[in-house]
């Protein structure tokens, strides 16, 4: 099947398998590979990108229901090589270590930023809990996040 | 080897074709987070067969279907929440949040927000699992399901749709329209409560809700301790104990039958309790209003 | 020295925080073909037949192998032991274990492919635990012939040992402590599943692996294809996440074949599941006996350590002698034995995992201790101080002395947890000390190369797999070169251009990675100074200036190349003394519901010992996410097998590890730099110090508040509250 989906500000045609996910599709056949994969089954919010503005798990999308939509992936945060504020905090507050979380990570905190973008800790908790890392104990992601709502995310 | 068939179907009329042409062979997909998972370890998925027949399946999306919304209205003395409504837009309805706070608990602990922006509480609902977090609240508040097929429509009160575990008494080509939530007519407080193995996203181990009225009626209604969830209904000086022997909770990997069986006092008492207090708020709110 | 101690922005954050980082899965190589594993659902099976015709058919498949296709007799490997057959041959022994692989030219295709394999199989009773193994009736799960002239060949037993000094049975105590304890199958979970390249070339063969270790990978598969070494590329794209389980070569042989076999790049990307199916941490049954003095000092240790590997070594046996040797943990006991087992079993083969044994061992020896203290009536802080040496004090008589000031760490923890302040009903507190060997013999080989306009590039065998290797490294040579940190390129992961390194484990790079770098800077900054000698006006000549002076129109470099490790000690039962220790104090304070056994892990305290923190925040970062990943096994990891083998929560929605809802409230980390590391600056290694105690510290804090006493990991709400139950019980007939 023949897809149109708009993705980070670009509207892409391409052929599709009923069976292929987003996150496929977006990794395999639009060669942006900063999605991640990792459980496959919505547990580990690896692949999180935004679908019409929302934060979805792309392993749990198949791309030929995202005909006619838009998606947003890490690729599509910064601007000309300009860091977006969500980014740069990960970054200042040693966030980020073997970085395989990140991305839907960052997307994930995007997300919340952008209907609460003063959350309270508990309110980043909740937002996060989607997000699985191993390296890190969380606290300096919360951080991130604060930092970046300080400043103002947008 | 190619994969399903992939319909997005544009009104009931197309749907409900589709569903004649296709009987078994035809999966719905409205949020996918149950289907997907399902799909990940079903080759029937990838190789595009359907079980018995050799016909290939078809996966048909719900989410271009115009007879089909995600509105939350309210009118005719019920809200009205429509099939295609994520448990996003549930927590963040207002009305609901006021009435019916034993809802928005359960939908908030649905998975994720990937998962909750995308889940429908009618896909919870038809996917039937006995642990289904909106279960119990949709019980205990007794909500009424909006069917629709080929053939006309109906009724159904939520507590006769479950059959079994993953099963449910929707007839051939018949979908859920929308579920009804009457609006109390009585000051009402409501609490859900469920236990999990982690602080973090999790299917419940025990699940429960409780509504108390004004007028001394308690309901509780259970999850994870039966092969569906169910409701059980007394008055208000009923003792917790006997309300609990109704439930037949299974050891798996998450817990045992005894821990269980154990904790669904404890949690029915806490929700017991958090009803109270809220049906004092209710009363409160109830009387500053007359 | 500004860099030094400077919590710079770590190098490569930008590209993961970009989405640009090329992980091994994102890495593209022209006209690969797609490989997919083929195994049996149990664990121990006799393979009867394959039956390929379909799935070979299909169109797109270009090959489908089994042992038969493989070189006879079929290659095995390993990194110790050479007893991992490329494929299954003859019979399975772990659920997972590959029997067929498929190539193809899609992913889907080897996916259909894959499934149309039929292998028929008789299942066969397996070796599942502990007792089965050291039962002499069951099954062996490895053929003796394996291992010639072992008198342990005919066991489940792959090796024993025997450490300690003075003697235990003739040792007087006023109190003996005996308890058994138990630490679960818990696998890694690294968020990057395995991923791996193989592709022939000019010289041989490039595999791409995100393995920690590019130069044992190298050795084990030049070996198992019989093939100098000179002849294997590694590629060694950082890892997702490491913690030991990308270590030690999984099925990077398998992979060379195929891409010579096939004569074309081959690309392997395993499930969460299968990753979880290829490695994971050595379960272990603990047996302590310990005798205390009225005083709470320790007289005796005596511990028998059974540990539970899979079905092939890997790097097992290490674990376990390296945990066993030091199990004692910091503290002086005039006599100690141990004796310690490492038992094969027909499971998922066990290999390195942070910590590499030591929280095994420590969740038995701290919990001796606590459970001690209550007994003769002494503060659980205090009973430790009595028993930690000073600085150059030996607590093992034949290894390396006390390298710290750890009564330090464990004042500052008491005091960070506020030890003595009255608890809330159902809180309980708990504290404890994790200690572990680092390298005992390892070399760490750096080259520095000065360009021409006096920018440098290094060039190290380290894998940064998220603890910052890169950027410490970088941060040394920019302090020993003086350059700015933009005036330096960090080269890694490709053996046919970094030198040789030991690996990434073992917490060593900080110190022997950067003592090599250091040493290379050195050697560098030596042929400056000879070329400043025929170079007239060579005072005040910037390096860029020299450089040009020296070399004129042909231009050219400078090469410095350094080495460090430690001597490998024959006599040694592990090989060599530690370098260094690495030393963690965990405090904490937690909450637990007394109806249903939850636990709220309000304060959590990290006391680590690390010399000089090159980089304060990689190393804060490095022990909290140590402890949240041991808060994992503690709380509610546990792999569950199935009669038949099988792990029954085989994926991310039954096995669950820490999210951002599971850390404790308020996680707290200190550091104590003396500097009195042998690393750079006085550093010593970090890394591990998380997962070395922190059971042992939640786990008293739990027994307190509950009122219980548990010795079995992890600690669920339903164990909880199973143990209430039982003691209300008890204490009511």
């Amino acid at each position: 099947m023949t897809v149109s989906i708009t993705v980070n500000g670009t509207a892409r045609t391409f052929d599709v398998q009923t069976h292929h996910t987003l996150l496929r599709s977006l990794r395999d056949q639009l060669n942006r590979s900063g999605t991640k994969e990792c459980c496959a089954e919505g547990e580990c919010g690896a692949c999180t990108v935004l679908l019409n503005g929302r934060a979805v798990n792309a392993c749990l999308v198949l791309a030929v229901e995202c005909d006619g939509e838009e998606v947003v992936t890490i690729e599509g945060l910064s601007t000309n090589g300009q860091l977006d504020p969500v980014q740069q905090a990960f970054v200042e507050t040693g966030a980020v270590q073997c970085g395989f979380c990140i991305p839907g990570m960052i997307v994930a905190a995007r997300y919340l930023l952008s209907s609460n973008p003063h959350p309270s800790e508990n309110e980043i908790k909740e937002g996060l809990a989607g997000n699985l890392c191993r390296c890190a104990g969380y606290s300096r992601i919360i951080d991130a996040v604060e930092l970046a709502a300080k400043r103002g995310q947008g | 080897m190619t994969g399903f068939e992939y319909a997005r179907p544009e009104s009931l009329e197309e749907l409900f074709a589709l569903l004649r042409a296709h009987g078994e062979n035809a999966r719905l997909l409205s949020g996918g987070t149950d289907l997907l998972v399902r799909m990940k370890n079903d080759p029937a998925f990838a190789d595009g067969f359907g079980e018995a027949s050799g016909n290939p399946l078809v996966v048909i999306d719900l989410k271009r279907v115009s007879g089909l919304d995600a509105d939350i209205s309210e009118s005719g003395g019920r809200i009205r929440i429509g099939a295609r409504a994520v448990m996003t837009d549930l927590i963040e309805n207002k009305r609901l949040q006021e009435l019916f706070p034993a809802l928005i608990e359960a939908a908030r602990v649905v998975g994720s927000v990937q998962i909750r922006n995308r889940a429908t509480l009618a896909g919870n609902v038809c996917n039937a699992s006995p642990a289904a977090d909106t279960a119990p609240p949709l019980l205990a508040h007794g909500a009424i399901l909006n069917l629709v097929s080929g053939s006309g429509s109906r009724q159904l009160p939520l507590d006769e749709f479950f059959a079994g575990p993953g099963r449910t008494v929707l007839a051939p080509g018949e979908i859920v329209e929308s579920i009804d939530l009457p609006l109390p007519t009585e000051a009402t407080g409501s609490a859900f409560g469920r236990l999990t193995r982690r602080h973090g996203v999790d299917l419940a181990i025990v699940s429960i809700c409780c509504v108390v009225r004004e007028s001394g009626d308690v309901r509780f209604a259970f999850g994870a301790v039966g092969p569906r969830p169910f409701v059980v209904a007394a008055r208000r000086d009923a003792a917790v104990e006997d309300l609990v022997k109704h439930a037949s909770p299974i050891s798996d990997l998450r817990a045992s039958d005894e821990y269980r069986a154990a904790m669904l006092p404890i949690l029915a008492r806490r929700a017991l309790n958090a009803a109270k207090m809220r049906l004092q708020e209710s009363r409160e709110r109830r009387g500053a209003r007359d | 020295m500004d860099i030094i101690g400077s919590s710079i922005p770590r190098l490569g954050a930008v590209e993961r925080v970009t989405g640009a980082q090329q992980y091994a899965a994102d890495i593209r190589v022209e006209n690969a073909l797609h490989v997919k594993l083929v195994s049996v659902p149990c664990a121990h099976a006799r393979i009867l037949a394959v039956h390929s015709n379909d799935a070979a058919g299909l169109p797109g498949v270009r090959g489908l192998f089994t042992a038969a296709d493989l070189p006879h007799p079929v290659p095995r490997y390993g990194p110790v032991y050479t007893d991992r057959p490329m494929l299954a041959t003859g019979e399975t022994k772990f659920s997972g274990e590959p029997v067929a692989v498929v190539v193809a030219e899609t992913e889907d295709a080897a996916k259909s492919a894959a499934r149309l394999v039929r292998i028929e199989f008789e299942e066969l009773p397996a070796v599942l635990s502990v007792d089965a193994a050291l039962n002499a009736q069951s099954p062996l799960v490895q053929d003796a012939a394996l291992r010639p002239n072992d008198p342990l060949a005919g066991t489940n037993t792959l090796r024993e040992w025997q450490f300690g000094w003075g003697n235990v049975d003739e040792a007087a105590a006023d109190l003996v402590v005996e308890n058994d304890y138990s630490f679960p199958m818990v696998t890694h979970f690294a968020i990057e599943p395995h991923a791996f390249l193989a592709a022939p070339d000019a010289n041989g063969v490039t595999v791409w692996s995100p393995t920690q270790h590019p130069y044992v990978l190298q050795r084990v598969v030049a070996a198992a294809l019989h093939f100098p070494i000179a002849r294997v590329r590694i590629i060694a794209p950082d890892p997702g996440g490491g913690f030991g389980g990308k270590g030690w070569p999984k099925v990077e042989p398998l992979m060379a074949w195929l891409a010579l076999h096939v004569g074309r790049p081959v690309r392997l990307v395993l499930s969460l599941e299968e990753t979880f199916q290829a490695a994971r941490r050595a379960s272990a049954r603990i047996h302590a006996r310990t005798g205390f003095s009225s005083d709470g000092r320790i007289v005796f240790q005596d511990i028998e350590a059974n540990f539970l590997l899979g079905a092939y070594a890997d790097i097992g046996a290490r674990v376990v002698s390296k945990a066993s040797y030091s199990a004692c943990g910091p503290y002086r006991a005039a006599h100690a034995r141990i004796a310690a087992r490492a038992l094969l079993s027909h499971t998922t083969p066990s290999t390195a995992f942070r910590g590499f044994g030591t929280p095994q061992a420590s969740w038995a020896v701290e919990s001796q201790l606590n459970q001690a203290a209550a007994t003769l009536g002494i503060d659980a802080v205090e009973i430790r101080r009595r028993n930690l040496p000073a600085r150059g004090e030996a607590f093992n008589p034949n290894d390396t002395p006390a390298d710290g000031e750890w009564n330090t760490a464990l004042t500052k923890a008491a005091n960070a947890i506020a030890w003595s302040a009255p608890l809330a009903p159902n809180r309980g507190r708990g504290i404890s000390l994790g200690l572990k060997s680092s390298s005992t013999a390892s070399r760490s080989v750096a080259i520095v190369r000065l360009h021409f306009d006096g920018s440098a590039s290094v060039l190290c065998g380290t894998s940064d797999m998220g603890q910052g290797a890169r950027t410490v490294l970088m941060q040394i040579a920019a302090e020993e070169l003086g350059l700015s940190p933009d005036r330096i390129a960090i080269v890694m992961g490709d053996t046919a251009v970094v030198p040789f390194d030991s690996s990434t484990s073992a917490s060593r790079s900080t110190v022997f990675m950067g003592n090599a770098v250091i040493e290379a800077c050195e050697r560098v900054k030596m042929q400056l100074r000879q070329m400043a000698q025929t170079v007239p006006g060579a005072d005040g000549m910037s390096p860029a200036d020299l450089l040009q002076a020296h070399f004129g129109p042909t231009r050219g470099e400078v090469i410095g190349i350094g080495e460090a490790g430690n001597a490998y000690e024959p006599g040694h039962p592990l090989g060599g003394r530690a370098a260094f220790w690495e030393l963690m104090c965990v405090a904490c304070e937690v909450e637990v519901d007394p109806e249903t056994g939850e636990t709220t892990i309000h304060k959590l305290v990290l006391v680590s010992d690390v010399g000089k923190a090159l980089n304060p925040h990689q190393v804060e970062a490095q022990d909290e996410g140590a402890a949240v990943m041991g808060i994992g096994h503690t709380l509610m990891e546990q792999l569950v097998l199935g009669a038949d083998g099988r792990i029954l929560n085989l994926g991310s929605l039954d096995y669950r590890i820490p999210s951002i809802k599971d850390v404790p409230l308020e996680l707290e980390s200190h550091l104590i730099e003396n500097a009195d590391g042998p690393g750079p600056y006085g550093a010593k290694g970090a890394g591990e110090g998380g997962t070395l105690a922190v059971s042992a510290a939640i786990g008293a804090a739990i027994n307190q508040a509950a009122g219980i006493t548990l010795r079995d990991l992890p600690l669920t709400p339903e164990r909880i509250w199973r143990a209430r139950n039982e003691k209300g019980r008890t204490r009511n007939e």
